[in-house]
């Protein structure tokens, strides 16, 4: 038997057999060439590739830090929520995910709209289907019980764990502890490198926002081999992922603030009968602040996505809408005019000049001409002396002396006392404020200065604006002798565990050189304010409320706010009442400043909430002495036992 | 009816027997690996034991082989076009009978089990064929108004069997019929029009009647990674299996790309990149050599014939089962685009099974009476 031997019979078929031969085997040389090339060259390619295909990675979810007040109740934390995922590819079409959609109770248009996604999904030949589809956020306790108990029957359907943030005193001092939001795709690819995903939460604003690095901890994940429907094999998992498979996530450091969530709680009842203001409490002796609140607030809880998302859009629809402005942050985001409360650094700056003296007197006859204009005084104090002149709010006092004084000495002292620059507190944008200079006047009013506008910064008013917190920090300063603090919200970084791992001290900005004489006139003349029969504030003081402070009553300029009814215009063309104060007025500890918007005068609607404030403030400081006496002496007890 | 002169046993053609048998075994060993990811699957635990009717087809087919083998090749010849006007009239029985299966109408229900009369259609094309040329020894060259005919006995079941739709195998019988007249003497010009003819006919055939999933497959594999979740997934996923394969191969189902669902129809369209994967180059290489063998071995099977019937049976058998190789090995290496051509002896499928098998045993029959 030889190859290809012809017979005669089939003679023309004859040398055509090589030839058909030799195609075959140059063909089969080709598959083969192909399989070097796959399987040899490129073999490490595809290894990789078939290994990502088996390798599957679960994200470890880590804990969000808990925000905790001064005293250790908890301001922000998370809440368990869960979401529902399905794997398409896993579904039985049949009985399981017609039982999921029930349980999961959706209305019938959502229903039939998952239905036919992952219907969609099945029937194409992609990789999608493999993987985990998001199909409900934060669903119902019942809910995931249900699922839960039935898991054995719904395969392909998944409840996992996503925490929520939960804000326990709810819109209580919202603007300073922060609020949440989903990453969008712009903020995604801006932090890209740092591990955030498509549908992760982040600080938006306040502690959560300025302290996001620190609160949001690191995921971790850990690796899996997909092997034949979710069956775990150790062989495998030895065999195809490389070490390390696992890595644990770390939780978010737990932050403190300087805040005491009780003194915010006061302020919030005294401010009840106000529609919209500010007001901040500092400790003195250290800049830390104590409590801060802008009114109106909002629940942090549903503008962080506690409610879903549906909530969220229509709780910024109306926030963006409100006149009253109640996403602004009116203790530090926002300036306003000073008025009288910026008197005592008038008077400073004048006898730092010596254009006046504790001794000079002004004759107020209601009123004071200057030029072509009389300016207006808010009554008719006869003779005043400095104290007097504080005590009683006396305008004209003020425009005598401002019109001896330059505008810039008037704006340098108000830069000394911290005015005019952001304080460095950290936590939300900061509104600079203005001291206007008589350069800032040529540069602004049509290139003319007129000596009319240093009148009007003598008293605080014309293109004068402070912040709440600058207006704080400055009487701090007045109360603890000329240190001027940076302000501090964040008082110690914890890990979950409660070991410290960064502590905050006090930082000095500033000792403002004063002569102590001086200072010391200014803060009688403070406390004449209050105990003084004739003092500004003197009518609203409470019995017990040992308080130091000067009332401002800011004029607004008469501008028709935008989408305001003008039924309510009136309102918003209110003067602004302040009162910056300090406390105990002859051993301060606390300074406080009330800013009630469009709240008219200053002695009437803003004292009597500081004095409130102050009362409490004793009230709580009392208790926690006593609370902590208490525990003294119980654990003196149990040592001695 | 065997030639006095030799024994059965000198005349059995042990090559061809131990060659297909061998294929045979792998083949089912192969489809064993490949459908095992459906091992205790739910709702497709059944392609789990597609193997074992496998075996069936092997014995149904091994036997019709042996009868096949047993009766002497020229009585078949007498009967060569009532057997191929039978092929036609199931195929246009598929018209009235079919169930529509992934769009396409290429089963016949008989009882409880389907049949694809393209499959055997294949056959019956071969010796119809080769009757013809068998009974025109011209001895110069052929021009293409004489093998009008051929053309003719070509064209029918080309078009009926491309209106199911399937391209894939309406070209293997346009190349097998190529490959029988290729050992033919043809006038060059004739050679000439006929592919100029081809050509036109496929570039009319790609822009006036083509579905558009048969365009979406040529797109595809012009550019596969141009749509990864469509067809060119299939070929992108199949070439990841082999190649992970590498050298050695991952081993007997352990090759990932399969167990984990990645090759898409694995028994049927892509049981070599399951063998590929599961035993590496060294294994695929010896494979790809078992089928070259066979393919060889028939054309010297032709080479040996003693008669032009017999010769071009040989061929055309010969030609049908390397085309079936090189295109399903070919689809899985990413050089062909995506037909639903099958592994002969790897697929599953009873048809294809069958109609090997009785290829092979009519191989035999012309070998053993040279």
């Amino acid at each position: 038997m030889t190859l290809l031997v012809q017979r005669s019979d089939v003679g023309e078929f004859r040398r055509r057999y090589r030839w058909l031969i030799t195609v075959m085997m140059l063909s089969f040389l080709v598959l083969a060439g192909k399989l070097v090339q796959l399987q040899l060259i490129e073999g490490d390619v595809h290894r990789t590739q078939a290994l990502r295909n088996v390798i599957g990675e679960i994200r470890l979810a880590t804990t969000r830090g808990v925000i905790r007040d001064a005293h250790g109740q908890v301001l922000a934390a998370n809440r368990p929520s869960y979401n529902v995922y399905v794997v398409p590819e896993q579904l039985e079409m049949e009985r399981g995910w017609p039982r999921a959609l029930k349980l999961m109770r959706l209305d019938p248009g959502t229903a039939v709209q998952f239905d036919e996604r992952i219907k969609k999904l099945r029937a194409e030949d992609s990789n999608k289907k493999r993987q985990q589809i998001l199909l409900a956020v934060d669903v119902d306790r019942d809910v995931v019980a249900a699922l839960k108990t039935n898991e054995a029957d719904l395969r392909g359907v998944q409840v996992a764990p996503a925490p929520v943030r939960y804000y326990p005193y709810g819109s209580l001092g919202a603007h300073l502890v922060g609020t949440m939001r989903e990453i969008d795709a712009e903020t995604l690819a801006e932090v890209d490198g740092l591990g955030y995903r498509a549908g992760d939460r982040m600080g938006a604003i306040g502690v959560e926002r300025r302290w996001e690095s620190y609160l949001r901890g690191q995921r971790g994940w850990k690796k899996f081999v997909r092997w034949r429907k979710n069956q775990h094999s150790e062989e495998r998992e030895q065999r195809y992922l490389e070490e390390p498979r696992e890595v644990e996530p770390i939780p978010g450091r737990d932050i403190s603030l300087t805040v005491d969530i009780e003194l915010t709680r006061a302020i919030e009842r005294a401010m009840r009968g106000q529609l919209a203001g500010a007001v901040v409490v500092l400790d003195v002796r250290t800049g830390r602040l104590l409590a801060a609140l802008s009114k109106p607030s909002f629940d942090p809880n549903v503008v962080s996505g506690g409610e879903g998302k549906q909530a969220v859009v229509d709780a910024f629809r109306r926030l963006y809408a409100d006149p009253l402005k109640p996403t602004l942050d009116k203790t530090i985001s926002a300036a306003y005019p000073p008025g009288s409360t910026y008197k005592p650094f008038t008077a400073l700056a004048g006898l730092a000049e010596r254009l006046i003296t504790p001794k000079t007197e002004v004759d107020c006859r209601g009123g004071y001409e200057f030029g072509k204009r009389y300016h207006r005084c808010t009554g008719v104090h006869k003779k005043v002396d400095l104290y007097d002149a504080i005590v009683q709010s006396c305008n004209t006092y003020f425009y005598s002396l401002g019109e001896s004084i330059h505008i810039d000495r008037l704006a340098q002292i108000g830069l000394d006392f911290g005015f005019g620059v952001k304080t460095g507190i950290g936590v939300n944008p900061e509104a600079r404020g203005r001291m206007p200079t008589r350069a800032w006047y040529t540069r602004h009013h049509k290139g003319s200065f007129r000596g009319g506008f240093t009148l009007l910064s003598a008293i605080g008013q014309g293109a004068s604006t402070v912040t709440v917190m600058q207006l704080g920090l400055a009487y701090a300063a007045l109360a603890n002798g000329g240190t001027l603090y940076q302000p501090q919200v964040v008082r110690s970084i914890e890990t979950s565990d409660g070991t410290v791992v960064q502590d905050f001290p006090p930082r000095v900005r500033r000792i403002i050189e004063m002569d102590p004489e001086r200072l010391h006139l200014i803060k009688r003349a403070l406390k004449g304010v209050v105990v003084e029969r004739q003092g500004t504030a003197h009518g609203q003081r409470i019995a017990g409320v040992d308080i130091a402070g000067k009332t401002g009553t800011a004029q607004v300029s008469h501008v028709t706010p935008k989408g305001v009814d003008p039924d309510k215009v009136w309102y918003f063309n209110r003067d602004h009442a302040w009162f910056s104060a300090y406390a105990p007025a002859d051993a301060p500890e606390i300074a406080i400043v009330v800013l009630v918007e469009h709240g008219g005068g200053g002695g009437t609607n803003a004292v009597p909430i500081a004095m409130r404030v102050v009362r409490d403030w004793q009230a709580l400081k009392a208790e926690r002495l006593v609370a902590r006496t208490a525990a003294r002496d119980r654990d003196a007890q149990g040592s001695t036992l | 009816m065997l030639g006095g002169r030799l024994t059965f046993r000198e005349r059995f053609d042990w090559p061809l027997f131990l060659g297909v048998v061998l294929v045979a075994i792998i083949g089912v060993v192969n489809l064993y690996s490949a459908t095992s990811p459906y091992i205790g699957a739910e709702g497709r635990s059944g392609l789990a034991d597609v193997y074992v009717s496998q075996v069936y087809w092997l014995v149904v087919g091994g036997l019709l082989a042996v009868l096949v083998a047993a009766v002497d090749y020229r009585n078949f010849e007498r009967v060569a076009y009532i057997l191929y006007a039978g092929g036609i009239v199931s195929l246009l029985l598929v018209w009235v009978l079919a169930p529509d299966i992934r769009g396409s109408s290429r089963w016949i229900q008989l009882g409880s089990f389907t049949f694809q009369p393209s499959e055997f259609m294949k056959l019956l094309l071969v010796m119809a064929v080769a009757r013809y040329l068998a009974d025109d020894p011209k001895t110069e060259p052929r021009t293409l108004f004489d093998l009008a005919p051929v053309l003719l006995l070509t064209a029918l079941p080309v078009g009926l069997v491309m209106a199911q739709p399937d391209f894939g195998t309406s070209m293997t019988f346009l190349l097998t019929v190529i490959a029988m007249l290729s050992i033919t003497r043809i006038r060059k010009a004739s050679v000439v029009w006929a592919t100029l003819s081809v050509g036109g006919g496929g570039a009319l055939w790609f822009n006036f009647l083509a579905k558009d999933y048969q365009k979406d497959r040529i797109y595809s594999f012009i550019d596969p990674e141009a749509d990864v979740t469509g067809t060119g997934w299939h070929a992108l996923q199949s070439k990841t299996a082999i190649g992970n394969g590498g050298l050695w191969g991952e081993g007997f189902r352990e090759g990932t790309q399969n167990q984990f669902g990645f090759l898409p129809d694995q028994h049927s369209d892509f049981p070599f990149s399951v063998f590929a994967e599961d035993w590496g180059f060294i294994g695929s290489t010896l494979l790809l050599a078992l089928y070259c063998f066979l393919c060889v071995w028939a054309v010297h099977v032709a080479s040996q014939a003693k008669d032009r019937f017999g010769a071009e049976v040989a061929v055309g058998i010969g030609s049908l089962f390397f085309l079936h190789s090189i295109f399903n090995i070919g689809m899985a290496l990413g050089l062909l685009p995506v037909v639903g051509i099958t592994l002969p002896l790897f697929s599953y499928g009873g048809s294809s099974l069958v109609t090997t098998l009785i290829g092979f045993g009519l191989l035999m029959n012309v070998s053993m009476r040279r």
